[in-house]
């Protein structure tokens, strides 16, 4: 009777056990709150388990608790091209959260392309943790037991939705925040040493009409080699200044063989 | 200017930084809250989840299949429940055996179908009259316990000679007091979410301990 020992035993972490979990909660809770306050809407999908997708829509758009607000949450059907699906709904403002392993190819290039989206990128699940910046936000379990991590991502969006909506009881919180330093241009540090992620569109010769959080712009790209359709670039002052491999596939090749 | 004074209140809030701490705190109460009731319920069903794991184990030796059903998050849980049933996952290093197992949440044109054309509380019954036999097993998830259309479902599941399960929340409701119900597992709380994460845990302990009643009768005859 192994397994019924095993399912009758506590299997939740010990108290304070998910104190880095909680303070990532917290800050995810906050960043959704402001998206869906500026009138954001959360596409989920989970290509594995495509019931956590559907149950986290539900939970936002038809809340349990009488009164508290219906909020835009759409599940991405499963066995669609997740990142094409993706790349045609989203609107810079939007949310995308994944139920997913850190092995989802789908779901880790989908995240990678948040910020050329102009979207804020949630990724929960369980197990060996994706790389550090994978998504804006990463709400981890440690567990590696199937069962045990999908009980505790159910705990996960339920408290993702009952943070949100207390989130919603402090207005002043979710209104656009003042940046510290003003941002202009060529003169900001955070934007002209890194450059601008964006996904090309179209190439056209040596320029390309690219998708970046601002919206579509037309770029030169005869700084680096001739991208492809969805390739992303680092952009700065209407340049092209280097394209960006696809590790995601590079490193999934590399672990599997 | 008695912003001072009570400075969470007001619009112009703007430091996050208390708010974040009231959240991560909120967050692990609740967290403990749930593996409090997770332990509790798992316990005080341990003898009824026996019962009802030797049960389905009998109908599924027999070749019969499992049903799930529920209403929107229950909904979730019961294309959960067959997805585990149906692909199960590597457990103590072991292969679980895939069984019959289909949610009857699943299938978007015949639930507007029968909600259009007959009314939603048939949604799952008018499946099983389609597709249940006797043998098969109807496992329904409620929070509440009193969603007629699970009602009618058990009704119509019992009357085909199916075992029938029931899986409920606060008081088990309707669900508890049915005779149409040969067995109900109740998470008792009155928190919807709670009880939600509950019962997928009573769900995956039952999954555990079905597969553990085959794996025994597989070694007693081979």
């Amino acid at each position: 009777m192994t397994l019924a020992d095993q399912a009758a035993s506590p299997a939740g972490p010990t108290p304070g056990a998910i104190t880095g979990l909680s303070e990532d909660l917290a800050a995810a809770s906050l960043a959704l709150a402001r998206r869906f306050f500026a009138g954001g809407t959360m596409w989920c999908a989970s290509p594995t388990w495509p019931f956590h997708a559907n149950h986290v829509a539900v939970e936002f758009v038809h809340p349990v608790i009488v009164g508290k607000r219906a909020l835009p949450a759409v599940t991405v059907p499963p066995g669609e091209d997740l990142v094409a699906t993706l790349r045609a709904t989203t609107r810079t403002g939007d949310v995308v959260l994944a139920v997913a392993g850190a092995d989802d190819e789908a779901v880790a290039s989908a995240m990678r392309r948040g910020q050329a989206w102009g979207v804020e990128t949630i990724w929960i699940g369980a197990g060996p943790r994706p790389p550090a910046g994978a998504a804006n936000h990463v709400l981890w379990l440690e567990t590696s037991d199937p069962l045990e991590a999908s009980e505790q991502v159910v705990r996960i969006y339920h408290l993702l939705w009952e943070l949100t909506h207390v989130c919603f009881e402090h207005p002043g919180l979710l209104k656009p925040q003042e940046t510290d330093e003003d941002c202009t241009d060529e003169v900001c540090i955070t934007c002209s040493d890194e450059g601008r992620l964006a996904e090309v569109i179209t190439v056209h010769g040596d320029e390309a009409v690219v998708r970046a959080a601002e919206g579509r712009e037309r770029i030169d790209t005869s700084l680096i080699e001739v991208p492809a359709p969805g390739d992303l670039v680092l952009i700065h002052a209407g340049s092209a200044i280097s394209s960006l491999d696809d590790p995601s596939l590079d490193d999934q090749t590399g672990a599997k063989g | 200017m008695t912003d001072f004074l009570y400075p969470f209140i007001e619009a112009d809030e703007r430091d996050p930084v208390p708010l974040l701490a009231d959240l991560a705190r909120s967050a692990e109460g609740k967290w403990d809250q749930s593996t409090d009731l997770r332990t509790r319920t798992l316990a005080a069903c341990d003898q009824q989840l026996r019962t009802v794991a030797a049960a389905m184990a009998d109908r599924f030796a027999a070749g019969g299949q499992l049903f799930t059903f529920g209403n929107g998050g229950s909904a979730t849980d019961a294309d959960g429940v067959a997805q585990l049933f149906t692909k199960p996952p590597m457990h103590d290093s072991v292969a679980g055996l895939p069984l019959p197992a289909r949610s009857l949440a699943a299938d978007q044109a015949i639930l507007t179908a029968l909600s259009n054309d007959i009314g939603f509380d048939v949604v799952f019954s008018r499946q099983l009259i389609a597709y249940g036999r006797s043998g098969d097993i109807a496992f329904g998830t409620s929070t509440s316990g009193n969603s007629d259309n699970l009602l009618m479902a058990f009704a119509e599941a019992k009357k085909r000679g199916m075992l029938t399960v029931g899986l409920a929340g606060y008081d088990g409701g309707r669900m508890a007091a049915s005779d149409d119900l040969e067995h109900c597992l109740v998470v008792r709380s009155d928190s919807v979410h709670r009880i939600q994460e509950a019962q997928t845990s009573v769900a995956h302990a039952l999954w555990g301990l079905v597969q553990a009643q085959l794996r025994t009768r597989e070694e007693v005859t081979v």
